[in-house]
């Protein structure tokens, strides 16, 4: 068996177990279990604690099948963990509620409703005057640059433009965290540039804090503050790094900064190690 | 100005009736039968039938009868249909149910029915109710089977309970695949009403049909089977049209989305 060198720099660093003051999701040992066809048990997440620090942007990152998408789906309340808890504010999450929003990379849009409709559609939920949230949907709207689109059925639009509804739909109701599922993983390249750069900008207003689970380097580094690397089968937390790049962030400057290519170039070399592990076992 | 293709589309219906007249016609007067009136024939006595008060409030009777079996068949499969589709338990209970329903004629339990009910309109409404509930069923539970789970997680996540889910999402998401079942239903229903009236004879635009067939007045046989025909296809184009006015957001208007990120 090879031996994986161990790295290490000032930067990157093991899980260590933190809390701090402004904590606004703790993962607290966290498993699920998935029976699987043959009735045999998959451990699709094992022992993961994770704190979310409020206003930070957070990325998951990981190959496929390390259960990355489960973690957000449990953080959500949409699946239940088979062992431990995850809380926000310090409350168990037992179901989805209107403080964390989704985005999911099927943007999941209501095709019966307009883009208006859409974004409406949270904000009349939770009781807002029709003409409040249609003036506060309209501004959202113009906000992912959809303006003059208000009456297009989400059929008549293209990926990207209902990845921006998608978003608008869900800061319409204003929850505390965004949870963001490989929400532009079905876009094509240029697209999915120009949404991260879009992405950036909202969050940069108000940083509201999101997790955002990507399989994509370049796009953990580009938009996190911090990193969680994931390795899968079991799936487990390899390492979390703090990405200490300023913001706001503009993509053309960052490409050109050698720290950011450092932490691009060392996350990639670190997963490529543990698939050579993995193969050679 | 419309294209001579485009034209061509438009009059082939009418074209295609023209035919089928044609063909009878000529069929017809080759075979000389007393019981295969001409189409001529056949077309005028539909006049003699629609001015006839009696006829009327006949066939009035039966579209009453098959609007009550189709409205309520409608109103109890879709909430069935959807519960099914969204829950397992509720599927298990009565998939197998309905398997041993479905290939039964609803014809064939007639005679039981008429038994316990009577003859009258209560055991003929029952046996439209039963005809187009199946297929109404059926595709309210595969459309609700169908609604995306994160769709209803996004639902979830803006505070709609599970009730209010399933009616604003998953009965508008499944309501093209819903409408298609109650298409083929509103033509069952037309079916299983003349089949309901010629096995009990009360009255009715069956019991029109079978009288004359009796009394061997075959241009009114022919007559009615048109009569019956137009009414088949007017109710089927008149809810065709609701159709697509319901689910127009489902079919794209362009045949392109637009290119824009």
């Amino acid at each position: 068996m090879k031996v994986v060198p161990s790295r290490s720099s000032e930067w990157v660093r093991p899980v260590a177990p933190q809390k701090p003051a402004s904590a606004i999701i703790e993962i607290d040992r966290v498993s699920q279990v998935f029976q699987t066809s043959a009735r045999k048990d998959h451990l699709a997440l094992s022992d993961i604690s994770l704190t979310i620090e409020e206003g930070a942007f957070v990325s998951i990152l990981g190959p496929s099948g390390c259960g990355k998408s489960t973690l957000l789906y449990i953080v959500g309340g949409f699946v239940s963990p088979t062992s431990g808890a995850a809380r926000i504010k310090g409350q168990a999450i037992t179901g989805p509620g209107p403080d964390r929003g989704p985005v999911f990379q099927e943007f999941a849009l209501f095709p019966w409703k307009t883009v208006l409709g859409n974004v409406m559609y949270g904000p009349r939920q939770q009781g807002v005057r029709v003409s409040e949230a249609e003036a506060q949907s309209r501004s959202l709207i113009e906000m992912v640059g959809l303006k003059g689109y208000e009456n297009f059925y989400p059929k008549e639009l293209s990926g990207g433009m209902k990845q921006r509804v998608a978003l608008a739909r869900t800061l319409a109701y204003h929850p505390e965290v965004l949870l963001m599922d490989e929400p532009f993983g079905a876009l094509d390249a240029h697209t999915r540039t120009r949404l991260q750069n879009d992405l950036l900008n909202i969050w940069e207003r108000d940083r509201k804090t999101v997790l955002f689970v990507t399989h994509s380097v370049d796009e953990a580094v580009f938009l996190s503050d911090k990193v969680v690397m994931m390795s899968k089968s079991p799936g487990r937390i390899r390492q979390v790094i703090d990405i200490d790049l300023p913001r706001p962030r503009r993509r053309n400057e960052l490409l050109l900064d050698p720290r950011y290519q450092k932490y691009v170039v060392d996350i990639e070399r670190m997963f490529d190690e543990s698939d050579e592990a993995g193969s050679a076992t | 100005m419309i294209s001579p293709a485009a034209l061509i589309r438009r009059a082939a219906p009418v074209l295609a009736c023209i035919g089928l007249l044609a063909v009878w016609q000529v069929a017809s007067l080759a075979l000389k039968n007393d019981s295969f009136p001409t189409a001529i024939e056949a077309i005028r006595a539909v006049p003699d039938i629609l001015g006839d008060k009696e006829a009327l409030i006949n066939i009035l009777a039966s579209l009453r009868r098959m609007a009550m079996g189709f409205g309520v068949a409608v109103l109890f499969s879709i909430p069935l249909g959807l519960l099914m589709g969204r829950s397992r338990a509720v599927a298990a209970f009565f998939n197998p149910l309905l398997m041993v329903i479905y290939p039964v004629p609803k014809a064939a339990l007639m005679p039981i029915i008429m038994l316990w009910l009577g003859v009258g309109d209560v055991t003929k409404t029952l046996v439209i109710f039963l005809g187009v509930s199946l297929p109404v069923i059926y595709h309210s539970f595969e459309g609700a089977k169908a609604v995306e789970e994160k769709m209803l997680w996004s639902g979830a996540a803006m505070g709609l309970s599970p009730l209010q889910r399933l009616v604003r999402i998953v009965l508008p998401a499944a309501l093209p695949e819903i409408l298609t079942g109650c298409r083929t239903g509103l033509v069952l229903a037309l079916i299983t009403m003349i089949t309901s009236e010629m096995i009990a004879r009360q009255s009715g635009a069956g019991n029109i049909l079978f009288n004359a067939l009796d009394m061997g007045q075959y241009d009114t046989v022919f007559a009615m089977i048109i009569i019956v025909g137009a009414m088949g296809i007017c109710l089927d184009a008149i809810f065709e049209r609701i159709r697509a006015r319901l689910v127009r957001w489902s079919e794209p208007q362009f045949d392109m989305p637009l290119s824009f990120s």
